[in-house]
């Protein structure tokens, strides 16, 4: 098994680094702009006691933006270099199995609070991308749970975001 | 020999078995605290400052000052063996530390850390206690224009350091600039960058940044490369410990240069933060191998964490001697002292003789027990690494949100975290170096503000940068370092390596 | 001193019992937030470490009490944390005069009468210093130096258009001397720039500047007042609080307190808020409390229910008329 994923990984690659760098210069490109502007809204003069609260970064933007624009036209006119391979399918795969589970563990601790989304998380995690034996899943992560609880709410009093089930013991 | 006789006055103070256990539960209280994201240094301190209440102001400053040490000490452990650091200064410690972790080499890079945070306080505490005053005066010296200069000598230790393509280094840099600035302008009281969105007007912090640029994005990277966290064959033994003190003597100039940088920058009041990086940075820049620093160097942890300890030791001078905490966590220290109905300041070794130098004692017996106490840790944080990946990268993403979400008790921070995650993930593989960025954010905002209250104070005139020896000093080494590629060729001393 | 201790938590104890015969009160059932709407180490996180303690000590709640710094935005932070918080009774902000002014300079959308107010506990007074290496000796000696002075006199203060900001550009309209403003992070920021001698002088509270006028390093020229500290003990080896002249007796009239208040969200019930005004009455009475206010030279007040309305918004009136008038309300 190891083996064919090893060489599914050496195939079909999902986006090359120059791609990739593109779209990252872009997305700079257009936060430099926005923030630029921003900032010559606040104020960009020098008052006699000094630079303004905007000179700085919309300075820094300016920079920010023609570095990007440097890396931008790199990348678009090296048009024959081969690029490197961003990810694989395959990597991004597993990419995605960590990502979206931290995703959805930041939706639930929203709405259900940080230690029911961790149980889930944990258990989740270990079950499914680990295929560790249920019962080991379920137990370590309630005791993970259960002593971050008991050492954030009750020790030290450090009050993490909380939902209903908390609510039911009165916390 | 005053000092010696009021240090063994002190000595007397302590040696009682209830104290030495207080030490120790403060400690190891400490060191807890420090591993905890999100707790180590100024909010566990904080956190746990109510528990001394109802002591005796002696017992109470001994406990509170072990948890410091014990804050100190912990820190290192999470930035070594997960990449996530807990405070600014343990930022740098990441850059070689995790990938000695990495390696198989986690006990090696924690032996290393924690012996160079010893020799490091070590060294500010014989500053304390035999310059306490001298030393506590120069800090006066540093108005708006000092600081500015200190700021830019740390920046321009930086820059050109890298191997990273040079466009990369300035979107890297510009960007933790621009990011450093969103919220509140101190100097003229006005918002920028907030869009009028209410979650951004506290700025976006630092912590919270790093904690997704280092901790989240790595469990992304090493999810990609189907890599579990290796810490097989970590043979943890008191072989290894000897082996990395072995060696230590050969690192004697790093150490003593990071320790001397690390006393400097910590009795000057808010320069501590700047410590571990530049300490690392100058370590890097005379090197004679510089090339093979951030892939797992010993030295590269040996240079930022004595700087750290160094710096997080002597930010308690100006604090004693003169009411000025020189670190978050010297501030919390003093609000505690404040409870005890003793006022820091010129007059605390005058009127508290006992209390002071009890205070000094205990920070070298807090400091030898603190040694003893977590290198006899290692194995057991070590052998967090044979916990499989699949049920240690969810603990440490729950972790890394509770890190986030505590400094600010903001949900919007855990958002910011993630999106940081990703940031970092993408940057990583394309190859914008990350260092620059958390320099930045971390120093952005003060370098700023202190240049701006230069100009005003000076009415807009560059030249109070050259102003008198001191600043004038600063800027032009600052200068030096940043132009040094450009000097070194001038001067013939690289042409050894041209040919 | 420990028998009136022992007598404090006695009497606390004793209103303790009243109250839970009463029956129909309320309780917290969570730690409960104090909300410093600055860093850490400043005068409000000392205050409310103060309150912390003096609860502790007194047994004066069951429930503990958690100091939460959320000083971002120069205090901005903590105000909409207090906004968005309505309803939660859980939570308490130490308010100073950054309720009236930050709204004003910052255009952050709050307003204190969205939050419920509890008690006024204390006001803070300002001091003019200046170095003790100086000559001056009396406001006048010192403002007709800086009249005259090239390059001006500095003077450094916490923040930028906030209280320290205010005194100054009425000390410059009563006296017609100019200074450079110099606003730093914190008071003991600028109360080591004054020492240092990096600024000529600056307009701390009392607390800020205790340290280092107890080792000569700075001199007190006047008060804000319209009366003196009222604090006779001495606090340097020739000086105590009350030896300060006013500014008035001075010849420059200029006055300015500052508010110590307590603030719950907006939207809690009356028996809750009521809680909150008993918890922070007995906090008066305790020995810490009046410790506390001597050491930093506040004055004792205690104000509730409609005489803290009438004097928030007298208050705020003035605040409004300062700023204005010293053109830092943003448009």
């Amino acid at each position: 098994m190891e083996r064919s994923q090893d060489e599914a990984d050496a195939g079909s690659p999902v986006a090359s680094n120059r791609s990739v760098e593109i779209a990252v210069y872009a997305c700079l490109l257009g936060l430099a702009a926005l923030l630029g502007f921003d900032n010559w809204h606040t104020g960009i003069g020098w008052d006699p006691t000094g630079p303004r609260p905007g000179y700085f970064p919309f300075y820094l933007s300016v920079i920010l933006g023609a570095a990007s624009l440097f890396g931008l036209a790199r990348e678009l006119i090296a048009r024959t270099q081969a690029s490197d391979t961003f990810v694989t399918r395959q990597q991004l795969a597993r990419v995605a199995q960590v990502f979206f589970p931290t995703l959805a563990f930041c939706l639930v601790t929203q709405w259900l609070g940080l230690y029911v989304a961790s149980f889930l998380l944990v258990a989740g995690f270990m079950y499914f991308v680990g295929r560790i034996a249920a019962w080991k899943c379920l137990l370590t992560a309630f005791l993970f749970s259960a002593a971050m609880f008991v050492t954030f709410e009750i020790a030290f009093d450090v009050l993490m975001p909380k939902g209903p089930l908390e609510a039911l013991f009165g916390r | 020999m005053e000092a010696l006789e009021l240090l063994f006055f002190g000595f007397k103070v302590l040696l009682t078995w209830k104290i030495l256990a207080l030490m120790m539960v403060g400690l190891v209280l400490g060191i807890f605290v420090g591993v905890l994201p999100g707790l180590g240094g100024p909010n566990g301190v904080a956190i746990l400052l109510p528990l001394t209440f109802t002591m005796d102001p002696t017992s109470a400053i001994v406990m509170l000052s072990c948890i410091y040490w014990g804050a100190l000490f912990g820190g290192a452990i999470t930035s070594i063996l997960f990449n996530i650091p807990g405070e600014a200064w343990s930022v740098a410690t990441t850059f070689d530390g995790y990938p000695m972790a990495q390696q198989g080499r986690a006990a090696e890079a924690l032996t290393a850390a924690f012996t160079s945070s010893f020799i490091g306080s070590l060294v500010a505490v014989l500053l304390i206690t035999f310059l306490a005053p001298g030393i506590a005066s120069f800090a006066l010296r540093f108005g708006s224009p000092e600081f500015f200069a200190v700021y830019l000598l740390t920046f321009c230790s930086f820059v050109g350091l890298g191997r990273e393509e040079k466009h990369k280094t300035v979107i890297s840099m510009s960007l933790g600039l621009l990011l450093a600035g969103v919220g509140m302008d101190t100097v003229s009281s006005q918002l920028r960058m907030t869009f009028g969105w209410a979650e951004l007007y506290r700025g976006i912090n630092f912590l919270v940044a790093v904690i997704g640029l280092f901790g989240i994005s790595e469990i992304l990277v090493t999810m990609e490369e189907r890599l579990a966290l290796r810490g097989h064959a970590a043979s943890i033994s008191l072989r290894v410990v000897l082996g990395v003190w072995k060696d230590l003597p050969r690192y004697w100039v790093t150490l003593l240069r990071s320790s001397a940088i690390g006393c400097w920058l910590g009795i000057t009041p808010g320069g501590a933060i700047a410590a571990s990086f530049m300490g690392y940075n100058l370590a890097k820049r005379f090197s004679k191998d510089p090339e093979s620093f951030g892939k797992g160097r010993i030295e590269g942890v040996f240079a930022p964490e004595t700087a750290a300890h160094a710096s997080g030791t002597s930010a308690l001078l100006p604090m004693l001697a003169l009411g000025i905490p020189g670190s978050g966590t010297a501030a919390i220290l003093l609000g505690g002292l404040m409870v005890w109905g003793l006022n820091p300041g010129p007059l605390l070794f005058v009127d508290h003789k006992d209390f002071a130098w009890g205070l000094i004692a205990s920070m070298y017996l807090g400091n030898v027990v603190g040694l003893v106490m977590v290198l006899s840790t290692v194995p057991l944080f070590a052998s967090v690494l044979r916990v499989p990946f699949a049920a240690i990268a969810p603990m440490i993403v729950v972790s890394c949100a509770i890190g986030a979400f505590a400094i600010q008790n903001a949900m919007f921070d855990i958002w910011l975290m993630l999106l940081f995650g990703v940031v970092g993930y993408v940057f990583k593989k394309i190859g914008i170096p990350l260092a620059p960025f958390t320099l930045a954010l971390v120093l952005g905002n003060r370098a700023e503000d202190a240049f701006r209250l230069s100009m005003i104070g000076s009415g807009g005139d560059l030249r109070v940068f050259w102003s008198n020896g001191l600043v004038g000093t600063i800027t032009t080494l600052a200068l030096v370092l940043l132009f040094w590629p450009l000097l070194a060729r001038l001067l013939g001393i690289g042409r050894r390596r041209d040919r | 001193m420990l028998k009136l201790r022992g007598m404090a938590a006695l009497a606390a104890a004793s209103s303790l019992f009243v109250a839970a015969s009463a029956g129909a009160s309320w309780e917290p059932t969570k730690p409960v937030e104090i909300v410093v709407a600055a860093g850490a180490g400043g005068a409000s996180d000392q205050m409310a470490r103060m309150m912390q303690l003096a609860v502790q000590k007194n047994k004066l709640m069951k429930q503990p009490i958690v100091v939460s710094l959320k000083g971002g935005a120069s205090g901005g932070e903590a105000l909409m944390y207090m906004k968005s918080s309505a309803g939660d009774p859980n939570k308490v902000l130490i308010a100073y005069s950054l309720i009236y002014m930050l709204p004003l300079s910052a255009k952050i959308p709050f307003d204190w009468r969205e939050l419920t107010p509890v008690s006024v506990v204390a006001l803070d007074e300002f001091v003019l210093w200046t170095n003790a290496q100086l000559p001056y000796k009396t406001v006048k000696e010192f403002t007709d130096a800086a009249k005259g002075a090239n390059p001006p006199f500095k003077m450094g203060g916490t923040g930028s258009k906030r209280e320290d900001h205010v005194l100054t550009v009425f000390l410059e309209k009563k006296t017609g001397a100019k200074f450079v403003y110099l606003p730093f992070k914190s008071g003991g920021e600028a109360a080591t720039q004054l020492v240092g001698n990096h600024t000529q002088s600056n307009v701390n509270n009392p607390s800020e500047n205790l340290e280092v006028w107890r080792a000569g390093q700075v001199r007190p020229l006047c008060v804000f007042d319209k009366d003196r500290i009222q604090y006779k003990g001495k606090v340097t080896d020739t000086q105590s609080w009350n030896d300060i002249p006013t500014c008035k007796e001075q010849g420059v009239d200029v006055q300015y307190l500052m508010l110590r208040a307590m603030f719950l969200p907006g939207k809690v019930t009356p028996e809750q808020t009521a809680f909150y005004v008993e918890l922070f009455r007995k906090v008066t009475q305790t020995p810490e409390y009046k410790d506390y206010m001597e050491k930093q030279a506040l004055k004792p007040i205690f104000l509730t229910g409609k005489d803290m309305l009438k004097f928030l918004e007298e208050d705020d009136a003035l605040n409004k008329g300062l700023m204005t008038e010293a053109g830092f309300v943003a448009n």
